[in-house]
């Protein structure tokens, strides 16, 4: 089978990688030759355990490893995994003495340089998961691992830094990645949606007097005021609109918590609005008061019903109504532009996100990539497939699909 | 000699990554040194599946999504069947993601 063959190669590869850096073990103070078949067996354990190598090919491995290194490492080997805490844990402190001394120490330094290198280094474990997406891309995983090292400059200092950060980093980097900037746009846009919301009646009263006058010229002005605030992103004009109206000294308070009351409250005006607009005949109106919230609302409603960003949706589900009256109204040009950027960010991440429960991933380099039409073609070489819990290497590879 | 760090991402590769995390974590190993092992990994991984891999594989299946974005190719396959040699595999969706192997020659 394919994965006898992939399970030599592997080996192989074990193999060839610990011999490599073995001088970098064994000499300039480094871990030793105990660390380094330490570092083998547990590698080659874990992949036992993923089921991709089978035993008896990486004992006859191993056992060459052994050789030689002599008898001390056997043991290391064959302790791995329970002896990891009793057995390393004085090994650490014999091999680096400062240790213990600098972990109180530690809390306070990943704050500045230290936080990139546990970032990196355990970018792959969980970011295999999660951040699949950004490990594609090899230019920026590459510039991340060399960052590190070259901030890590002192050996001593990454030493005692070292553990910490390393508690500590997958913490930060899961947070770092999905709270972003992403939300504090939805939140601005949440704001505003709510205080277009609940303050609506006023805006139109506001509006209406000018509006009403200039229809005609007054549309594509407005359509001009909403283009500057592109800077700003579309949804300025909502704010100016409501800050004649006075929420927004309110709104520049508003905490998280404040915002989900605010939801549920404009919500509520939401739920009455549709009784407020329906008798006023013109729809018109309603849009050139608030058109930027409506505009958002409606190109929301179809993406977030797709992603699954919880709060935006709460929003949503409770304006579709007012929405559906301004579908004719075309002056969004500006505004979805911004909010599909948005929005397709969010898909992706949807997207991702299915892609994290397939299993199934080929990571290859490709030679040529082709299309006709709806047909593509590409030429792959030098690939790792895991499907269907087994790995195959291929050479070569054909690829034929159809979009 | 340039390399990808494209394997880590296999499980071969996942696998030595969480070894050294576990290493580095307690105390074992340094963190550059753990870099320098993976560094190493993506050296010995991309050559051998160079000259030690002669296996050809052929792939069909409905392609859901394309993506090419700095140079990584990324494809996701619905309904996929893979063929090789020996074996034939299908697959309700897969992910394939390709580097540019130009860049390796450079």
């Amino acid at each position: 089978m394919a994965s006898s063959a992939t399970s030599t190669i592997y080996t192989e590869v074990i193999e060839d990688v610990i011999d490599k850096v073995r001088d970098e073990f064994i000499n300039n103070g480094g871990p030793g030759e105990t660390v380094l078949s330490e570092l083998q067996g547990l590698w080659e354990k874990k992949l036992m355990q993923a089921g991709v190598l089978s035993g008896p090919i990486v004992r006859s491995s191993a056992n060459k490893q052994l050789v030689p290194g002599g008898l001390t490492p056997v043991h290391d080997l064959n302790v791995p995994y329970e002896g990891t805490e009793e057995y390393e844990t004085p090994t650490a402190e014999i091999l680096f003495p400062p240790t213990p001394l600098q972990t109180p120490m530690q809390t306070p330094l990943p704050g500045s340089a230290r936080t990139p290198l546990p970032g990196n280094v355990q970018t792959p474990l969980p970011g295999s998961v999660d951040n699949s997406s950004m490990y594609n891309i090899p230019t920026g995983s590459s510039s991340d691992y060399p960052t590190p090292v070259s901030d890590a400059g002192g050996s001593t200092d990454v030493k005692a830094g070292r553990p910490s950060h390393f508690m500590q980093s997958p913490s930060p980097l899961m947070h770092q990645r999905p709270p972003l900037d992403v939300n504090v746009a939805y939140v601005e846009g949440r704001d505003e949606v709510d205080r277009g919301a609940s303050h609506q009646t006023l805006t139109q009263d506001f509006f209406m007097s000018s509006g009403k006058r200039k229809r005609g010229d007054f549309a594509p002005k407005y359509n001009n005021g909403g283009f500057i605030p592109q800077q700003d992103g579309a949804v300025d004009s909502a704010s100016e609109v409501s800050q004649g109206n006075n929420p927004h000294g309110r709104c520049d308070t508003i905490t998280t918590k404040n915002r989900e009351i605010l939801a549920r409250v404009s919500r509520s005006y939401v739920m009455k609005i549709p009784q407020v607009d329906g008798p006023i005949p013109d729809p018109y109106d309603d849009m050139l008061s608030t058109p930027n919230i409506y505009n958002y609302q409606g190109v929301a409603n179809e993406d977030y019903n797709i992603a699954s960003t919880p709060a935006p949706n709460d929003l949503q589900a409770s304006t579709p109504a007012v929405v559906s009256q301004n579908d004719d109204v075309d002056d969004d040009d500006d505004e979805p532009l911004n909010e599909d950027d948005d929005d397709d960010e969010d898909l992706d991440g949807v997207d991702q996100g299915e892609e994290l429960n397939t299993q199934h991933l080929i990571l290859a380099q490709f030679d040529k990539v082709t299309r006709t039409k709806s047909r593509w073609k590409c030429t792959l070489k030098d690939g790792v497939m895991h499907i269907n819990n087994r790995d195959i290497l291929f050479n070569k590879a054909t690829g034929e699909f159809e979009f | 000699m340039a390399t990808f760090e494209l394997y880590r991402r296999s499980t071969i590769g996942m696998c030595l990554t969480e070894t050294l995390d576990d290493m580095v974590q307690n105390g074992t190993l340094s963190p550059e040194l753990a870099f320098q092992v993976l560094v190493q990994f993506d050296k010995s991984m991309t050559e051998a599946l160079d000259t030690k891999v002669k296996s050809k594989v052929s792939i069909k299946g409905h392609l859901h999504t394309y993506r090419f974005c700095d140079n990584v190719w990324t494809f996701i396959l619905q309904d996929a069947m893979f063929k090789n040699e020996e074996t034939q595999e299908n697959v309700g969706r897969v992910k394939i993601v390709a580097c540019d192997s130009k860049l390796l020659t450079q």
